[in-house]
């Protein structure tokens, strides 16, 4: 052992360096590199994770804007149609109303150019009737003949009568 | 070869890398054989046992111990940096470092089942191995490790190595006095390493180019005979040294220690019939020590990761399978047969043969290493080394790579309950 270079002293020696070495090591590389490396890694899982979570809750988020659009849209779409309905109607009524009050103006018109009508004929009747007597009486002092006569005046009443009805 | 010339700067390197070519091979190993061999640099010699830089004490304190603790202080401030401020965008070191950790997470997993974390309970060693192997590796090639140092002395030599045997005179005779132990253990140091072979030093350089052969025995530095020693062990139970022929000799031989110059030309046996005679009377003896050598080239450095690595595997496989499920796949109960018995002894075996095979794997390949830049440095001083330093490097992360893989394979194989068992346990 002794002519290999083998000797106790020298053995323990190299044995207690190596195990302070191992221990320096262990304590100034090995544990960091393992924590920083464990760490790391640990950090890019998180982060994986907290994207993908980010990744769906966008999606949802889309999704949800995209119904209440919808949702919104159909809304204006229905309030659009009641109010065309509704002023479709507005418009019949008022129509209807208008025509109504259109008819009974006519209504009024005309009975009351019936009524002027019938008492402008009587007035005339009156004055023609007045006319006619003194026409007659003229008639009468010239060339009186009451019984030829009385017949024509008649009948020149009732023709007069007649055009004016009509 | 036209863009070569019509360019002059390029024209410049290519001359002076040819240049340093010739100069590195005329100054090298193959230019001394021919007379040249001017420039000085380390023979190829190194010696397995990592040496000693200083005493603390009576501690030695080896120059690979000093370089392990420069890889671990370099790790320790590259950790320190690149952590000190982490972000979730990492940059520079955090990334470095980052990218370490999640290869070998990535693959203990691959290897532990392919679970996502089924490998992180390996992965503290795993990465760790990885590193310290890797910058342990990595320091060894740095310019000047293993190549300047000091020329411990033969007197230095004898004292070191003195004294571990005086502790065993000591206590084999307990009735010696200090004298007597001293002297013993100098004889017996005599008989036992006189052969033991020197560098010879040429002032404080070590001429180049001899090599192997610029080394003297201890015997030419300090001249002593067989009959000597037997008359100096005679006197030494007779306690009679302070005097006589005993006392003498050992002054002799005490001086020439003291001087450690090489006192008679010797013979050197090159192999075969050939023999060579040298004549380097007058000049010192003695041994270099580098001030630092790679901490991976010293046994005790692969050893200790070693015994870590697998004591840590038996560690997980107890954890994982408990002391039955685990311990029982070394202890096999006689009543499963002889077979199943020796299968679990063989099994021990393995644990013991796999630490074995860690040590001697990673010392030989970086030991290789260090003799491959030392070799190269010998033959082709200033460039020769360059590519294989490159090569050095890449060999010193792969070791490392082969350790942590290997360390991590044994523990997913710990942890794994065995099949057969299970069965068995069935069947009772």
């Amino acid at each position: 052992m002794g002519s290999l270079g083998i000797t106790f002293p020298q053995l323990l020696t190299q044995l207690v360096s190596f195990l302070v070495l191992f221990f320096l090591l262990y304590k100034l590389a090995y544990g960091p590199i393992v924590g920083m490396l464990d760490s790391r890694s640990q950090k890019i899982r998180d982060s994986l994770k907290a994207a993908e979570t980010a990744q769906l809750e966008a999606a949802s988020a889309a999704e949800r804007v995209e119904a209440e659009i919808t949702s919104a849209r159909q809304e204006g779409q229905k309030i659009v149609a009641e109010a065309r309905s509704a002023s479709t109607k507005l418009r019949e009524q008022e129509q209807i109303r208008a025509r109504e009050e259109v008819e009974s103006m006519l209504e009024r018109a005309r009975s009351e150019i019936t009524r002027e009508k019938d008492a402008a004929v009587e007035e005339v009747r009156k004055e023609f009737a007045g006319l006619a007597v003194a026409a007659a009486e003229r008639i009468v002092e010239a060339s009186l003949d009451a019984k030829a006569h009385s017949s024509l005046i008649n009948s020149v009443l009732e023709e007069g009568l007649s055009q004016r009805k009509n | 070869m036209g863009k070569l010339f019509s360019s002059p700067k390029l024209l410049v390197i290519a001359v002076a890398a040819f240049a340093a070519l010739l100069v590195s091979v005329a100054g090298g190993a193959l230019g001394a054989s021919l007379g040249l061999g001017f420039l000085g640099g380390p023979i190829p010699f190194i010696s397995i046992p990592a040496e000693r830089v200083l005493f603390i004490g009576s501690y030695p304190l080896l120059n690979s111990t000093l370089m392990f603790w420069l890889a671990g202080l370099i790790l320790v401030f590259i950790a320190w940096r690149a952590t000190r401020k982490m972000s979730d965008v990492p940059t520079g070191l955090q990334n470095l470092v980052e990218v370490i950790y999640e290869f070998f997470s990535g693959t203990a997993d691959g290897v532990a089942g392919g679970q996502p974390r089924s490998g992180r309970r390996f992965l503290p060693l795993v990465t760790t191995i990885f590193l310290v192997v890797m910058m342990a590796n990595w320091v060894g090639v740095l310019p000047g490790v293993g190549s300047i140092g000091r020329i411990e002395t033969i007197e230095e030599w004898v004292h070191h190595h003195a004294e571990g045997l005086e502790a065993e005179v000591e206590t084999d005779h307990p009735e010696y006095n200090h004298e007597q132990v001293e002297t013993t253990a100098l004889v017996h140091l005599l008989e036992e390493h006189g052969s033991d072979t020197f560098p010879v030093f040429d002032g404080a350089i070590i001429p180049l180019g001899r090599g192997e052969q610029a080394r003297v025995p201890l015997n030419k530095v300090v001249s002593f005979t067989s009959a000597e020693l037997h008359t100096i062990e005679a006197a030494i139970k007779d306690n009679a040294l302070a005097s006589g022929e005993a006392h003498e000799l050992i002054e002799r031989i005490h001086h020439d220690i003291e001087i450690g110059e090489v006192k008679e030309p010797f013979v050197y046996d090159e192999g075969g019939d050939r023999e060579k005679s040298y004549d380097f009377v007058g000049q010192r003896a003695g041994l270099l020590i580098p001030y630092l050598r790679g901490a991976s080239t010293d046994i005790n450095t692969t050893l200790a990761i070693a015994i870590v690595a697998m004591f840590t595997v038996q560690l997980w496989g107890f954890r994982a399978l408990g002391v039955r499920g685990y311990g029982g796949k070394f202890v096999v109960s006689p009543k499963k047969g002889p077979i199943a018995m020796f299968v679990g002894f063989l099994e021990g075996f393995g644990e013991i043969t796999r630490t074995i095979s860690f040590t001697f794997r990673l010392f030989g390949n970086m030991f290789a290493g260090e003799i491959l830049l030392i070799a190269m440095a010998f033959l082709l001083p200033l460039i020769g080394i360059i590519p294989f330093m490159g090569l050095e490097l890449f060999v010193g992360v792969i070791q490392a790579f082969i350790f942590a893989m290997l360390t991590l394979v044994f523990g997913v194989m710990a942890v794994a309950s065995h099949g057969d068992h299970d069965s068995h346990a069935e069947d009772h």
